[in-house]
């Protein structure tokens, strides 16, 4: 079975525990305009390369010296779980081998709970607490993920939770009282929120690939940044930075 | 005895203004005068054999040269008669565009500004005469013989001066009266009139290191007349210390450091000018039982190893001498040898922040964390020194499979930059040759016709047309190599021989010479218990990308095999589109199978046939994949590569990936670097990480260096998973980029006392001394794409 990625690399620390072999898988069923990594939307030749379950298996089995403090691999995207029967086969075989998983989504996917048994910590987006907004904005509404959400929530999997917080999109206090609001219902231990403010890392590379990089005024200040962070913490929600 | 000479706190602050001292000097004369005493004795000596004539002539040296001791010095001896001010591979002066290699055994002499004392008359002469040397005479046939070949750098060879890890062991714990006398017993039972005649020589300048401790010792004897207080008994010490060693057996640590001074000032002087990378081996292990016999604490042994690396440095050189010192390690059982001298080093190294000597460690599985934690401090302090790194347990491996001794291992150390060689018995004649694998790719690919300058060069196999060029491409450019390294091998050797006219006979007592008899320089017999050439092979992943970009052509786009050769004629000029397209295939350092496993087979094949070659005693080329600079001067003459490097632009450096070529992050190229056959690098071989400092949190230096065992030693030296012999060779450069630039805007601000030491290949440098060619390639091969811990 194949896998089609974009990008792989390790990182430290910020995509999951430990160091981490971290592979940007293609395709993603969202398309949202504040996206730093378009190439990886869809499958673009120059950009996507793939390798067999096999292979990937093989690598992470021989960079198992790597995997410090807690360390393993952790699938992101684009949207890791568009490429579901690859991905469920890879983080099973990999968590059976005793590596340790991680998938950072957008939890979308139908099936999203079928893969909960192979991972050892979930990273997932939440973007937008109103389903209108969120369907405005990336071309999905949020029942699913919420759903998803609170299926993770209900496993004891250690649960990242990731908003990127952009000007004018998600920043206003509806918003931060729709976010606190679920949070503080999947709300229980090993789970985190974590805000990011809003970056312009993938301008160039929409320019380079020929769109359109609509975004403009969407930089959120540290300050307000901090507000939700407060407001998170308030209700008992962890907050981190990683 | 340290008390005698002061307490630690003083001794250093001495130290440090010994340092400031030999920082402040800006003439060096004392090579010139050593060489032209060489010449105003010769013909009372021209009656001898070789050797013979070069210890008399070395005793007359430094009966004649001036000496001196410094007020702030707490031993006697100093190593700067031997070097010139500047001459060195990497000088601030350093152009790539203009660097002409070390063909001309003159050229030393334009070092030497004229003045009123050395008129350019009196330094001609010396010139002259040095020119008209058995060895000035061979020297330049050599080159003359190879330059169609050497003058754009298909391949390079050098007379190997220095590059060997003496033995001072014996002499500190006897004395070198006992092999005076043991030299005179052997003399007396030989018949070998030769024989005889080079134990007369080796006698004779042992006796040169007893006269030049004479010669100190009356000065100090001088100076006490004047001296009051604490000087006055630090001279007693001085003087008491010389009337013993090296004669007689050191029995305290101060004894000890004086006779390794003096035994290494006779050493380097006997090769003046410019001995480059003598080494001191495992220092801690030479001084420990010195240290253990005087009770000496950390501080009082750090504060007289302080005044023993000031002696290193020379003048305001801080670059290229290349002298080496290493600690840690382990013995044949695994275990480990570090003491409380290693640490007591580390702490003199750290507290001095000088750019000589430099400092390795050696590694191994079961080196405890304090050294790693002692380490971090190194590592994470902005513009320190940093150790280069040995793993132990690979080194003997490779070191084995040459044919060292199961009791050598342990004795093994570096010389220069990286290269591992044995203390006191190997004579590896490191850099003697030096191989450019792209350029005879450059060479293969445009039947002989140098990309470069349009000369015809030569090729040793057919002219075919670009297609039928491109298809064959391996099998032509092993051919082609196979034949350029026959040529190496004997222009090598002819440097080799060269310098068999200059006979050591000082160095030769630490090198096994008192056993066998014999020179280690002498090409008839072989006076060392080990002997090599080195070969330093450049261009690996240029070589591996390039083949594999010209597989991926063939396959993808095989009506454009022509359109390659005109591009890489061109300099990809007008052929953007297909440079994007090579630039884009895959490339060795991302973990990617077939460019690491073309990288792989390439550095099989080509250590196979430099192991093949014969050097002067019959011993085989030793293969070592470093590249100390080099990889810039000929990369400049190299043209533009199939794998979409432009012309005259930098070959990759070591074995690393081309810089910017792997941009995955450090644990991929870690992965694709586990791959290589370590076991044939017994020449050694030279990798650089640069590791940003901002993945490293941890509260204090010791957390970091723990942190840095984990994260970079760990899965590079000590890799459980690995299928290979793991690496055993690193040097980090633990900054960015960015900070770099900043020193070199604002000096004052970032590196307020002038010294900001970065590594670069083997040895460490003042970064604000280096030429703007060499601060780019450092800044270059930072390379945050291909190490970051996180990408």
């Amino acid at each position: 079975m194949e896998l089609w990625y974009f990008q792989k690399g390790f990182n430290f620390s910020q995509d999951g525990p430990g160091n981490r072999l971290v592979y940007h898988l293609c395709g993603c069923n969202l398309r949202c305009p504040w996206c730093s990594n378009p190439e990886g939307m869809r499958r673009i030749e120059g950009y996507a390369r793939s390798a067999t379950v096999d292979q990937i298996l093989r690598e992470l089995l021989s960079a198992r010296a790597m995997f410090f403090e807690g360390g393993g691999v952790t699938l992101t995207g684009g949207e890791a779980t568009l490429q579901f029967e690859a991905v469920l086969e890879l983080l099973s075989r990999a968590k059976e081998a005793g590596i340790n998983t991680c998938m950072e989504t957008n939890a979308t996917h139908p099936r999203f709970a079928q893969l909960l048994p192979h991972l050892d910590t979930l990273i997932a987006d939440f973007k937008h607490p109103d389903d209108e907004a969120h369907r405005r904005w990336t071309g999905e509404d949020a029942s699913r993920i919420r759903a998803n959400l609170r299926a993770a929530a209900a496993s004891d999997i250690p649960m990242q939770l990731r908003v990127p917080l952009i000007h004018g999109i998600n920043d206003d206090d509806r918003a931060l009282q729709g976010f606190v609001a679920f949070f503080a219902e999947l709300q229980r231990p090993k789970m985190t929120v974590e805000f990011l403010r809003y970056h312009e890392y993938g301008k160039d590379k929409w320019k380079k690939l020929g769109l359109e990089y609509a975004m403009h005024d969407a930089f959120v200040s540290e300050q307000r940044a901090v507000e939700f962070e407060q407001a998170c913490r308030a209700a008992g929600i962890a907050v981190v930075r990683t | 005895m340290a008390n005698m000479v002061g307490t630690p706190e003083r001794i250093t602050q001495m130290a440090k203004e010994l340092f400031r001292e030999e920082r402040s000097l800006k003439r060096l004369d004392g090579w010139f005068l050593i060489k032209e005493s060489y010449m105003n004795h010769e013909p009372e000596y021209a009656h001898m054999r070789p050797m013979e004539r070069a210890a008399n002539l070395l005793y007359r040296a430094l009966e004649e040269l001036p000496l001196s001791i410094s007020e702030n010095a707490v031993f006697a001896g100093t190593q700067r008669d031997a070097f010139a001010r500047s001459y060195a591979l990497i000088n601030p002066s350093f152009k790539v565009e203009s660097f002409a290699g070390y063909c001309d055994p003159t050229a030393v002499f334009d070092d030497i500004e004229p003045n009123e004392e050395f008129p350019r008359e009196r330094i001609e002469k010396v010139r002259a005469y040095n020119g008209n040397t058995e060895y000035g005479r061979v020297l330049a046939d050599a080159y003359a013989k190879a330059e169609r070949y050497t003058g754009e750098v298909a391949f390079f060879m050098e007379q190997v001066t220095g590059h060997v890890i003496p033995d001072i062991r014996p002499t500190l714990q006897y004395g070198v009266n006992k092999f005076i006398a043991d030299l005179e017993a052997q003399i007396a039972a030989e018949a070998d009139e030769e024989k005889k005649s080079n134990m007369r020589a080796m006698k004779r300048a042992l006796e040169a290191v007893v006269m030049l401790a004479g010669r100190y010792a009356d000065i100090a004897r001088a100076q006490m007349e004047t001296a009051q207080g604490e000087r006055k008994a630090q001279l007693a010490c001085m003087v008491a210390a010389l009337e013993k060693v090296p004669a007689h057996g050191a029995e305290t640590l101060y004894e000890a450091i004086q006779s390794f001074l003096l035994m290494w000032q006779v050493m380097c002087d006997e090769q003046a000018p410019n001995p480059f990378a003598f080494s001191v081996g495992n220092a801690d292990r030479v001084f420990e039982p010195y240290r253990a016999h005087d009770g000496l604490n950390r501080d009082e042994t750090a504060a007289l190893l302080k005044h023993l690396l000031v002696f290193y440095n020379v003048a305001d050189r801080s670059w290229a001498i290349s002298q080496d010192l290493i600690v840690g390690g382990r013995d044949l059982e695994g275990n480990d040898l570090t003491n409380e001298t290693s640490y007591a080093l580390l702490d003199a190294y750290y507290d001095m922040n000088m750019p000589q000597p430099i400092l390795s460690v050696k590694l191994h599985k079961n080196t405890p964390d304090k050294l790693y934690r002692e380490m971090g401090r190194f590592f994470f302090t902005p513009g320190c020194l940093t150790p280069s790194l040995f793993n132990d347990d690979s080194v003997f491996v490779a070191l084995r499979r040459g044919g060292v001794r199961e009791e050598d291992l342990p004795d093994y150390a570096i010389a220069g930059c990286q290269e591992p060689l044995i203390m006191g018995k190997d004579n590896g004649n490191t850099t003697n040759s030096w191989l450019n694998l792209p350029k005879i790719l450059e060479l293969t690919l445009n039947n002989g016709v140098s990309l470069i300058t349009g000369e015809k060069i030569g090729s040793f196999v057919p002219e075919v047309s670009a297609e039928e060029n491109l298809r064959n491409l391996r099998e032509r450019f092993y051919q082609n190599l196979e034949a350029y390294l026959k040529e190496m091998e004997k222009a090598a050797n002819n440097c080799t021989e060269a310098v068999s006219h200059l006979p050591v006979p000082f160095l030769s007592t630490m090198m096994g010479g008192l056993e066998t008899g014999y020179d280690m320089r002498d090409i008839r017999h072989q006076g060392t218990r080990y002997n090599g050439s080195g070969c330093l092979i450049h261009g690996l992943s240029v070589m591996a990308d390039s083949f594999v970009a010209v597989d991926c052509l063939l396959r993808d786009r095989p009506q454009d095999a022509g359109k390659l050769i005109e591009a890489l004629r061109a300099n990809f000029e007008g052929y953007e589109e297909l440079r994007d397209y090579l630039v884009a295939c895959p490339k060795y350092g991302n973990n990617e199978d077939v460019p690491d496993e073309e990288a792989r087979v390439i550095a099989n094949r080509v250590s196979d046939m430099v192991s093949a070659l014969r050097n002067n005693w019959g011993n085989p080329f030793r293969v070592d994949f470093s590249t100390p600079s080099t990889h810039l001067l000929y990369g400049y003459w190299v043209g533009a590569m199939p794998d979409g490097r432009k012309s005259r632009d930098m070959l990759n450096y070591g074995v690393d990936p081309f810089a910017g070529d792997a941009n995955n992050g450090l644990g991929l190229r870690t992965l694709s670097t586990l791959k290589l056959p370590f076991e044939k690098f017994g020449g050694g071989y030279a990798s650089h990480f640069g590791i940003a400092p901002k993945y490293f949190r941890e509260d204090s230096f010791e957390e970091k260096g723990m942190a840095f065992k984990n994260r970079v030693v760990g899965p590079l030296f000590f890799n459980e998973y690995a299928d290979h012999l793991s690496p055993f060779y690193l040097y980090v450069n633990v900054t960015t980029p960015e900070m770099l630039r900043k020193v070199l805007a604002n000096p004052k601000k970032y590196a307020p006392s002038g010294v900001y030491i970065m590594r670069i290949h083997g040895t460490f440098v003042n970064f604000l001394d280096l030429s703007p060619a060499i601060q780019e390639d450092i800044i270059r091969r930072l390379d945050p794409g291909s190490t970051s811990i996180a990408c």
